[in-house]
């Protein structure tokens, strides 16, 4: 198995005329954690988005190293939940790409059902499962989204700002069951963030952008008081 | 603002309620009546006199016909949400090809156009003087407006948690059950029971070409001269039933709308 999940090459995304990143290159190993940091603005969720090929490239390629059926999953800042549906259904939702349509045309089978909640007890949601989730606060709704993409398993999980939401505390946990999810599927995560304090201990690696030149990314390895 | 065309400038609201001023002063000559010289408000009491008591020894029977009534209202709003989910699709600008939309809207106009008084007399046409007429000319005049308000809830609909399952891999159909139709769900029934509550009271008047259901007792109390005293109970119990309804529908609706803006 190649150790290497996903590359990119040159990689460059503008929107309009204004250039949000050019010629990046980096790679990402299994079992790592790579964060994005960059200010407001600076093209952190474009560069994720590019990334996941829901946007075009300006220029460059990513290469990904997996045979996995679900490549890439990301957790989006708006999150795209189903506020009509429960939050045990919204969670099971993810691993809607391994049934039929027809096998979850009526429910789910148990075994995604136990798996499903014992990430939402890993959560804090334990006591929400059939609560509609327009009725959850903010932060209860961001930790359903990344229970939704924890449950889908994708071999590299893109997440936008996923605990911008969330207290210290749930900052902490959620950001642990991502790097421990990495290094226990032979998985990878980007994510983007802004505490450097959550950056210092969660990641191996961080593409930051240059404060100088914002289009331009670079790739440090992190040590403390790197950022 | 100088630049701007005298069309831009006008006040609209300002300019349309002169000319409703207008309609309505225009439309003075409709008061005049027949021009013979009669009591109105004596006339107005005798008819009301006899209203009073109403005639409780009917109210057997009054709540057969009303149950009737309920009956065809629940029967064509269940087979016009039905007829209406599929046409809703195909009139639902963000789901389906223009020609379709342009084809699906033309027949939804089409329908809602003929009022439900003729539609049940096309029906009694078709099938004779009974309640399945009523529920034939029901369920064709609830589907021009169910379809219609369940393309506009499909159209307005959030699109980004279905779009969401199909980047984590999911089938058309899944994204839809499970990220498009939970929205979807609430304001669609909410749309039903609105359209089972208008049901009721249209099923109440269409008897009265004999679709079956109360306004068939209706008419017979208003064509014979001592019976008004039966008229006013069937409408007595009519508004009961029709309370309730708006009552419980209002209630109903108001939960789901506050429990999908996650105020509850």
């Amino acid at each position: 198995m190649e150790r290497c999940l996903i590359e990119g090459k040159d990689l460059s995304l503008r929107i309009g005329e204004r250039w949000l990143v050019q010629d990046l290159s980096f790679s990402v190993n299994r079992g790592e954690f790579i964060a994005l940091v960059g200010s407001s603005g600076s093209g952190k969720t474009t560069l994720l988005r590019g990334i996941a090929g829901d946007i075009p490239l300006a220029g460059g390629q990513t290469i990904t190293h997996t045979t996995s059926p679900l490549p890439i999953g990301m957790i989006h800042q708006d999150l795209q939940l189903a506020e009509g549906s429960t939050t045990l259904k919204n969670v099971l939702s993810g691993c809607l790409y391994r049934h039929s349509s027809f096998q979850t045309l009526l429910g789910f089978p148990e075994e995604e059902k136990g798996k499903a909640i014992s990430l939402l007890l890993k959560l804090g949601l334990q006591k929400k499962l059939h609560q509609w989730t327009s009725t959850l606060s903010r932060g209860e709704r961001q930790r359903l989204a990344i229970a939704r993409t924890l449950l889908a398993q994708p071999s590299i999980l893109l997440a936008d700002e996923p605990v911008a939401s969330l207290d210290g505390k749930w900052a902490e946990i959620t950001l642990g069951m991502l790097k421990q999810y990495a290094q226990a599927q032979d998985a990878c995560v980007i994510c983007s963030l802004h505490d450097l304090d959550q950056v210092d201990q969660f990641a191996d690696k961080i593409i930051q952008a240059d404060p100088q030149k914002p289009e331009k990314w670079n790739v440090l390895m992190n040590t403390p008081n790197k950022v | 603002m100088k630049n701007m065309p005298w069309y831009n400038r006008l006040d609209l609201p300002g300019v349309t309620f002169v000319l409703f001023l207008l309609l309505a002063f225009s439309s003075l000559p409709a008061l005049e009546g027949s021009g013979r010289d009669l009591d109105y408000w004596g006339n107005f009491l005798r008819f009301t006199d006899q209203f009073f008591p109403p005639d409780w020894s009917i109210l057997g029977q009054t709540m057969t016909g009303l149950w009737e009534t309920v009956q065809i209202a629940g029967i064509s709003t269940f087979l016009a949400s039905i007829f209406s989910l599929f046409l809703s699709l195909g009139a639902a600008r963000t789901i389906s090809p223009r020609w379709l939309v342009f084809i699906t809207r033309m027949l939804l106009n089409i329908i809602r156009t003929i009022p439900s008084l003729l539609w049940a007399i096309l029906a009694v046409v078709l099938v004779g003087s009974n309640s399945l007429a009523g529920v034939i000319a029901l369920t064709f005049y609830s589907t021009g407006y169910l379809a219609k308000f369940f393309s506009e809830a499909f159209e307005s609909a959030d699109l980004k948690a279905q779009k969401a399952l199909q980047s984590l891999g999911s089938s058309r159909w899944q994204a839809f059950q499970y990220g498009l139709w939970p929205n979807l769900r609430p304001v669609i029934w909410s749309h039903c029971l609105w359209m089972l509550e208008y049901n009721v009271r249209s099923a109440s008047i269409i008897g009265y070409v004999g679709a079956g259901g109360i306004g068939l007792h209706l008419k017979l109390y208003a064509e014979s001269a001592d019976s008004w005293n039966k008229f006013s109970l069937v409408l007595l119990c009519m508004l009961v039933i029709v309370t309730f309804l708006d009552f419980t529908g209002e209630k109903v609706r108001k939960s789901i709308r506050e429990k999908l803006e996650g105020k509850m």
